[in-house]
């Protein structure tokens, strides 16, 4: 028995070394660290239980059969994060490249089955060269089981895909389906095809950082959410994503105490927004004065700026926040906006979160591009997102909120449960100026001095329509708040809001706008 | 459209150009321009005054040559230049507000990306830009 004891144990050893310390240095050396690490930095201490170790591939083609690879390629199996249940798969780049084989692709399908069947998060660590090609349309079967469980499972269970090397090809659209992709400077690489086919198609000289690095997708495809310069920094930020995310789709986001006052006063907010409607200011200062202890964490912060999506506690509890940034393109909604908050509703929505709306949005983005890229139907996703959302909606009006854009927000006949303004909003069909042209537009004609009586006119326009008051005496705004008490009376709102039941009628899905 | 006003012996003519498809980076070669075009065929473009010799305009459109190394900054969307905060040569940092875009009823600051050194400035106060155009190069 010793003996036997004693060969198990040399063989875990020998699994656990993956592509041998050769290849280990090798990975270092790059600024990786490897798979086995990455589960090690992300679980708690211990707590890491390892499946599927002695799985090998079954490939006789090319010599395949006299080569040996530990786990075949991939760590895969679970553990606690923070004392909650999490699953991981994580490729081994040591072994084989973390290339993709029929077992390296039945281990992945089998944690994600059991993530999907305990109701809890997933997480997967993509660093493979892509598809083992000796293995042929197995290692192709092997990817699309993938996606076909990562279809199955979304809006079940929180999926989360970090990127750490390559992730080329077909390998990408795993990520893609998940809800959440981080990436690392200088080590993640995404692309569908990369340089090398790019310039023989197209004669495009591009390196692989600019095509298909953390900078590109976070700033210019939007394809990744989270960006970090080191994986260790990358781990921590996953670790905290998590705290705001319910384990699945029939649980709560978990609450935690956070020490702040829920009657805190902030006189802050009663100076932040400029007297001049045609000034800029930040957002996120808004943001973080609401907020538990001033702190937001940001979803997707380079990508579309114009509108921000992240999550703050209010009491303790995660809540959802998507707000217009006035600081860029003027706040306005254009086709990327449209697509970021759209998915972040829906995340939020898919998992329970509240949404807190904050608008100042002096309409979409006027232009040839906008419309020949198709912002009617980008557009519309925010429409269609907010209007299904069945989670708490509480809209606060800031400072401008026009036309399609206000209805777009999620005003109140998109469902938001309560709609609070600020008393210097404007809400309207058009901002005062446009508006003032059009209806009063004889007014100013037959006055002997037009520029006078059309500044009159702006004024009597912004008085009188483009004022919160209206909204309100109609009950489209539930209240007008003095912005100082924003805080309090946002988490009674959502306090208030959180037996909130609302049902759909039963069909198949809706047909969202893509 | 751009107004260029074009001396040509010694008379000045004043010739609309229109962008017709953005060209990113283009270098123009100057040899091009400076061999003289005869056009001895009759204007074919809207010069106010008949000018045989105008012609064809041989106009640079002020097309702003990147170096390797530089950055360039474009108008993010549609409006008019109110307020130009650097001059060439300024040095500028990471944040710091370069111009002033009114758009949308909005004072949109354009800020620097990084720091660095305003190499030229391409727009002037009071102009109307579109989405894209370059208004200032940085090293």
């Amino acid at each position: 028995m010793k003996e036997k004891i004693q060969q198990l144990l040399d063989a875990e050893k020998k699994i656990k070394l993956g592509g041998g310390e050769e290849r280990i240095a090798k990975q270092h050396k790059s600024g990786k660290l490897t798979a086995r690490e990455r589960i090690n930095l992300l679980f708690d201490e211990g707590s890491f239980v390892e499946l599927d170790k002695f799985v090998e591939h079954r490939c006789t083609n090319f010599g395949m059969e006299k080569v040996k690879a530990p786990a075949d390629g991939v760590v895969t199996g679970y553990g606690t994060v923070n004392g909650r249940l999490v699953f991981a798969f994580a490729q081994d780049f040591t072994v084989l490249g973390g290339s993709l084989g029929e077992m390296h692709a039945s281990k992945i399908c089998k944690v994600q089955d059991m993530a999907l069947k305990m109701g809890a998060p997933i997480i997967g660590f993509n660093d493979s060269g892509g598809a083992r090609i000796q293995e042929g349309v197995d290692a192709l079967s092997g990817y699309g089981k993938i996606f076909y469980r990562n279809t199955i499972a979304s809006g079940s269970i929180p999926q989360i895909s970090v990127i750490m090397g390559p992730s080329a090809g077909g390998a990408v659209y795993s990520p893609a389906l998940t809800d959440f992709i981080f990436m690392v400077e200088n080590t993640s690489r995404m692309f569908i095809t990369g340089p090398q086919v790019i310039k023989s198609v197209t004669g495009q000289e591009v390196s692989q950082e600019e095509l298909g690095g953390a900078s590109t997708h976070n700033k210019v495809s939007g394809v990744a959410h989270f960006m970090d310069k080191t994986e260790e920094e990358c781990i921590e930020r996953i670790k905290e994503l998590l705290s705001f995310l319910p384990s699945n789709n029939l649980e709560d986001a978990p609450a935690f105490e956070t020490g702040d006052s829920i009657n805190r006063i902030e006189e802050g907010l009663n100076e932040i927004v400029p007297v001049n409607p045609n000034k800029p200011y930040d957002m996120k200062e808004v943001i973080k004065l609401i907020a538990d202890n001033g702190y937001f964490f940001e979803v997707h912060e380079y990508f579309a700026q114009n509108i921000i999506t992240g999550f703050i506690r209010l009491n303790g509890k995660p809540v959802g926040v998507v707000a217009n940034q006035p600081r860029i393109l003027a706040g306005c909604l254009d086709i990327n906006a449209s697509d970021k908050a759209a998915r972040f509703i829906r995340t939020c929505d898919a998992f329970n979160i509240p949404l807190l709306n904050l608008v100042d949005v002096p309409g979409f983005l006027p232009g040839v591009e906008q419309e020949y890229g198709g912002i009617i139907r980008h557009g519309a996703k925010m429409l269609y997102a907010y209007s299904e959302a069945t989670v708490p909606k509480v809209t606060l009006i800031i400072r401008k909120a026009y036309g399609g854009a206000y209805l777009a927000m999620c005003s109140k006949d998109l469902g938001a449960d309560q709609v609070f303004a600020w008393p210097n909003a404007e809400i309207a069909v058009m901002g005062p100026d446009g508006a003032a042209n059009i209806i009063f537009k004889k007014d100013i004609e037959n006055s002997d001095n037009p520029i006078e009586t059309r500044q009159e006119k702006i004024n009597e326009y912004r008085n009188t329509i483009a004022s919160p008051y209206i909204a309100a005496q109609r009950g489209f705004v539930d209240d007008v708040l003095v912005p100082s008490t924003t805080r309090p009376r946002l988490i009674s709102a959502f306090e208030m809001l959180e037996s909130k039941r609302e049902s759909r009628p039963a069909k198949k899905h809706g047909n969202m706008p893509l | 459209m751009r107004k260029f006003i074009i001396k040509v012996n010694g008379n000045s003519y004043e010739v609309e150009v229109e962008e017709v498809g953005a060209v990113k980076e283009v270098s123009i070669p100057v040899a091009q321009v400076a061999t003289p075009s005869p056009a001895p065929t009759s204007a074919p473009s809207p010069a106010p005054t008949p000018a045989p010799k105008a012609a064809e305009p041989k106009v640079e459109k002020k097309e702003v040559v990147v170096s390797p190394g530089q950055e360039v900054i474009e108008a993010p969307m549609p409006g008019n230049i109110w307020k130009i905060e650097v001059k060439e040569g300024d040095s500028v940092k990471a944040g710091d507000v370069l111009l002033i875009l009114e758009a949308m009823k909005m004072e949109n600051e354009i800020v620097a990306p990084r720091d660095g050194v305003v190499a030229s400035i391409n727009t002037t106060e009071g102009a109307q830009v579109n989405t894209g155009d370059k208004l200032v190069v940085l090293d």
